[in-house]
């Protein structure tokens, strides 16, 4: 039979207290944190998940930041284009106006005036700053002041290029156009060509601003309308120096076509009387305005002044459209990564619930397991401590009186 | 005759002995490696008369202690794993809780750091940005240093640890050889009949003691002594005289120390020899755990830093000139052995940090070849001479080295150490591209040019201004250098969105430019709200940069769930073996300790039988005086 020296008893109990002791206190502390991983050896794998969890969720949290930066810049931007839109409507109303027959050399002064204001509001709109002092429409030199008047016009000092920021893992927006897409990158005329009359004819011709009616044949040179006479032209193309049309009979108003274009004479043109149809060619909308400005300068005198002027002015409302239209895509542009950003901020809030559930899976504790332990674990320390105490009085010096 | 109350006085005395003997087993109730005792008792010889034998008595024989001896050697071995266990457990958590303290981990330090980068990335230009970047790097190469200190001062404890295990065992086995020296004496006076229980029960302790030190071998002769041995018969006690160990520098490891026995004229290194105990757990956790560790946090740094580095002096700073690096970078550390002969001088660069290993290495040389072994797993490379190239390191050789000499080469160990944040001033990250591109404003076409892209920031015509200029028909370009005024590439075919390549710059044109339209390609100056680079260096957080298998942050994610793992194992492997020891205790004890209960039983039992037998002497006085009076009457 096995026999039991006295002292194990005491040993044995306290070994086993301090066991339970240890148990319990590494409940509490789970409990306490509320994880069930609480060191490393808790769990290595679950650590190195967690580990991993922890990056990828702190990279979503940094994409949204990035995804607010990017909004709140593009809301800035927009509401600035906004602003320019509304000028170039009321530059277009103005050009409109002033193309009206009723003018006299008074008003088209007021309206040149206005103008002149407009010329200034759009610098200061295209000069504009964020919060942080960086000029919007300067590209990357963002402490550099984009657009400054010099006695030639105003001239861009930024560069073309765009802040770029990630706000998903693989999702990156611009959060920016430079200056020069917005102000500057405008095709003048009607986007493919431009037309304009010689200021030295001596007749009334006008001619339209035209359209490309073969984009297949049509080829960005420039060509010269000239009246040989007033009932006949020639059309060359001075790009390449070859004559496109010879002798054509002229009808005021009938369509001229050639390279894929379309433009119509009408009025009574003079031998000599050239007109000019070029490929269109980048023109920033300071110039435009400036032109329209030089255009009410002069006070017309004859048919052939008004004739200049109506063309200068048709010209001005052509470019305003190209500007206009340009305001618009590049808004339209804003408003579609706005959109990106709306999805990628559901995407990355739904990527992140996804990883924080997976990450409370690994490493937040069941409550409701853990105190059944809990209770577990006190009752049998208690159970081993009342054990003890009828344990320890049993020995037969007690009896032996 | 045989006399009933000389009978009864032999049983009086050694009943009074038995009585002791319980008495000691109840005084020692509590004495730790007590041994319980039983006394022998045996009749003594019977005396012969006329009509039979009549017994005379008993005497006593002995005192023996009961016990086991092979659950005795069990306790030992027992002593000597749970000691070891608990040690490494230690050590390991020490590592542990370094790693996973979220004050010194690296794992938020590298998450804040990429974070301010981010932040940079919307809005480079920022100086309050720029100045959260350089302070969450040099919060960073802190975590680095503090844990490098942590490595460092367990290596310091390590020391200590060995020096004061030796110590500890000195003075056991200096103990252990008096004892075996009164033991021996002890017997002799009574001719070998009995032995003195407790120099024995004393020796047994100290053997276990020793034991919990490191695990030795014991062997007991006939004169009572005990031989004690470590590994293979190094003798740490022989008879009456012990040999002392000693702590002895590690010749090929500076600031290591190992274990030496003592041989009159200097030491000899048993540090391989030794198993079980705590000396062993310390000499096993820096041999399999600490070096490994602080070789891949170092690497971690070195990968990180060279990484970074590259990076960073591909972009330009607000200044306009290129990034320098941003994080210094621990060179090899290559340690000549102080035994060595030769005059060899042996220098380690690392040429690839993808490739980097965590492992030390040992250069020897044979008289013939070099070798250079991989110390993890022993994979080695031979050559007659260097330089010698093994993951990512080159190992080149100066000089004659002599037969047998030999260097130990740590890439990594430093790294942790050695990184440095460089830079110095905000406006020095290096945020931008160099160059940028632009299309000009006279142009035609619809044709788009891409930003640049660098393939190698040390073509020293990076920074030339260029022109792409399409020629007529379109259909093919010319490459310009402005700057020098020279044709870098003429009438190269256009494809729209094809890479074009000159001179470390990549770009690409799309859609249709017309002929005469030009695409510029220049330096980037005043470009302070350019990201591109940051972006770039965005893209490490991502890369797979340690050993080509894992993020830095993974890399960090393996080394705590390691780190984790031993300690877990180790954690079990201890619980095991303290209940095998506690068994093993439990199995002596079940035979060699005091029950109480059996003492009482006994001291009831003896105190009977020596009031029967004062009985007895009581009877035979009342007999002698009944028979004493009628003598007297007869008389």
């Amino acid at each position: 039979m096995a026999r039991i020296p006295t002292s194990f008893i005491y040993q044995k109990t306290a070994i086993d207290i301090a066991q339970k002791q240890f148990d319990l206190a590494q409940i509490q502390n789970q409990i306490g944190t509320g994880k069930k991983i609480n060191k490393p050896s808790d769990g290595p794998a679950e650590t190195a998940r967690i580990i991993d969890l922890n990056q990828a969720i702190g990279r979503i949290d940094q994409f949204q930041r990035n995804s607010i930066f990017a909004n709140q810049s593009l809301g800035l931007e927009d509401a600035t284009l906004s602003s320019v839109n509304n000028l170039l409507q009321r530059v277009r109303d103005l050009a409109l106006q002033s193309n009206s027959g009723s003018q006299t050399d008074e008003t088209r002064r007021i309206i040149q005036a206005e103008v002149k204001q407009r010329l200034e509001e759009l610098l200061d709109y295209a000069n504009g700053r964020d919060g942080n002092g960086n000029y919007l429409f300067s590209g990357s030199k963002s402490r550099t002041e984009p657009f400054s008047e010099t006695a030639t016009g105003v001239v861009y000092n930024g560069d073309q290029n765009q802040l770029v920021l990630k706000i998903s893992g693989n999702r990156s927006i611009p959060a920016s156009e430079s200056g020069y897409d917005v102000f500057i990158n405008i095709k003048n005329g009607n986007g493919d060509f431009v037309t304009s009359s010689n200021p030295s004819n001596l007749g009334d011709g006008l001619i339209t601003v035209g359209s490309v009616v073969d984009q297949s044949v049509f080829q960005a040179n420039d060509f010269t309308i000239t009246f040989t006479t007033p009932t006949t032209f020639d059309v060359v193309n001075t790009t390449t120096a070859t004559t496109v049309l010879a002798a054509q009979p002229y009808v005021s108003g009938q369509s001229i076509t050639f390279n894929g274009s379309e433009v119509a004479i009408s009025g009574d043109p003079q031998a000599g009387d050239q007109f000019f149809v070029n490929a269109s060619r980048r023109q920033d909308i300071f110039t435009t305005l400036q032109n329209f400005i030089t255009a009410l300068e002069t006070d017309p005198v004859s048919a052939a002044d008004q004739a200049q002027l109506t063309q200068a002015l048709d010209r001005t409302i052509s470019d305003v459209d190209q500007a206009l239209q340009n305001v618009l895509n590049i808004r339209t542009f804003i408003g579609t990564r706005q959109n990106s950003i709306d999805t990628a901020n559901l995407e990355n809030d739904g990527a992140k619930f996804e990883l924080q559930s997976t990450r409370s899976n690994i490493q937040d504790l069941d409550y409701a397991e853990a105190i059944t332990q809990l209770q577990l674990q006190q009752t049998t320390l208690q159970a081993i401590q009342a054990s003890f105490a009828q344990v320890q009085g049993l020995s037969l010096f007690n009896l032996l009186r | 005759m045989v006399d009933a109350s000389r009978v009864a006085l032999s049983g009086l005395q050694v009943f009074q002995r038995a009585l002791a003997t319980t008495a000691n087993n109840v005084a020692n109730a509590g004495t730790e490696g007590y041994t319980r005792q039983r006394v022998d008792i045996v009749s003594r010889p019977t005396v012969a008369f006329g009509d039979g034998f009549f017994g005379s008595g008993a005497r006593v024989a002995g005192v023996q202690r009961i016990e086991d001896q092979f659950l005795n050697s069990r306790v030992q071995l027992g002593a000597s794993d749970v000691a070891r266990l608990d040690t490494y457990l230690n050590l390991i958590q020490r590592v542990e809780n370094v790693l996973s303290n979220s004050q010194v981990g690296l794992d938020s330090a590298l998450q804040n750091f990429f974070d301010s980068l981010q932040d940079l990335s919307n809005n480079p230009a920022s100086i309050p940005a720029r100045q959260v970047v350089l302070s969450n790097a040099e919060t960073l190469v802190a975590r680095f240093k503090d844990l490098d200190q942590s490595y460092n001062d367990i290596n310091q404890e390590i020391n200590t640890r060995i020096a004061s295990d030796i110590n500890e065992i000195n003075s056991l086995t200096s103990s252990i050889a008096d004892l075996n020296k009164s033991i021996v004496q002890a017997l002799a006076t009574t001719s070998g009949e009995s032995q003195p229980n407790d120099l024995v029960d004393q020796r047994n302790l100290l053997l276990e003691r020793l034991s919990e030190r490191l695990s030795v071998n014991t062997v007991e002769l006939s004169d009572g002594s005990v031989n004690v041995f470590v590994g293979a018969g190094e003798s740490l006690v022989v008879g009456s005289n012990s040999r002392n160990l000693q702590t002895i520098n590690d010749p090929a490891i500076p600031g290591q120390l190992r274990v030496g026995i003592d041989v009159g004229a200097g030491a000899f290194d048993i540090t391989d020899k030794i198993s079980g105990g705590s000396l062993s757990g310390v000499l096993d956790f820096r041999a399999e755990q600490l070096s490994d560790i602080r070789n891949q946090t170092g690497r971690l740094a070195q990968v990180l830093a060279s990484e970074f580095n590259a990076q960073h002096i591909e972009g330009f700073d607000t200044n306009g000139a290129f990034g320098t690096n941003f994080f210094s970078i621990a060179s090899p550390q290559t340690l000549a052995n102080q035994n060595n002969t030769g005059a060899a001088t042996v220098t380690t660069t690392i040429t690839d940090f993808s490739q980097l290993s965590s492992s030390d290495y040992e250069l020897s040389y044979d008289g013939v070849n070099y070798t250079l072994t991989r110390l993890s797993n022993g994979v080695n490379i031979s050559a007659p001479a260097g330089p010698l190239n093994i993951d990512g390191i080159q190992v080149d050789i100066v000089g004659a080295a002599a037969a047998g000499d030999r260097f130990v080469i740590q890439p990594t160990s430093q790294g942790a150490a050695g990184i440095n944040v460089l830079l110095t001033s905000t406006s020095q990250i290096a945020a931008a591209s160099p160059i940028r591109s632009l299309e000009s404003v006279a142009n035609l076409g619809n044709g788009v040019v891409t930003s640049p892209e660098i393939l190698d920031v040390t073509n020293p015509d990076l920074l030339d201004t260029y022109e792409i200029r399409f020629n007529a028909p379109p259909t093919t370009f010319d490459i310009v250098n402005v700057t020098d005024a020279v044709t870098v590439a003429a009438a190269v075919p256009y494809t729209s969105n094809a890479n074009i390549d000159f001179n470390g710059i990549r770009i690409q044109v799309q859609n249709q430019p017309e002929a005469g339209d030009v695409f510029t390609i220049e330096q980037n100056s005043g470009g302070v709200g350019d990201n591109a680079n940051v972006l770039a260096l965005l893209g490490l957080q991502t890369t797979q940069t340690v050993g080509g298998t894992a993020t830095l942050q993974e890399a960090y994610g393996a080394l705590v769930s390691k780190v984790g793992t031993v300690s877990r194992q180790t954690s079990i492997s201890s619980q095991t073996q303290q209940s095998l020891y506690d068994s093993a205790v439990e199995a002596r004890d079940n035979i060699s300790g005091v029950n109480l209960d059996e003492e009482a039983i006994d001291l009831v039992r003896y105190q009977q039988a020596y009031q029967a037998t004062a009985q007895v002497i009581a009877t035979s006085n009342t007999l002698f005086d009944t028979f004493l009076g009628i003598v007297s009457r007869v008389l």
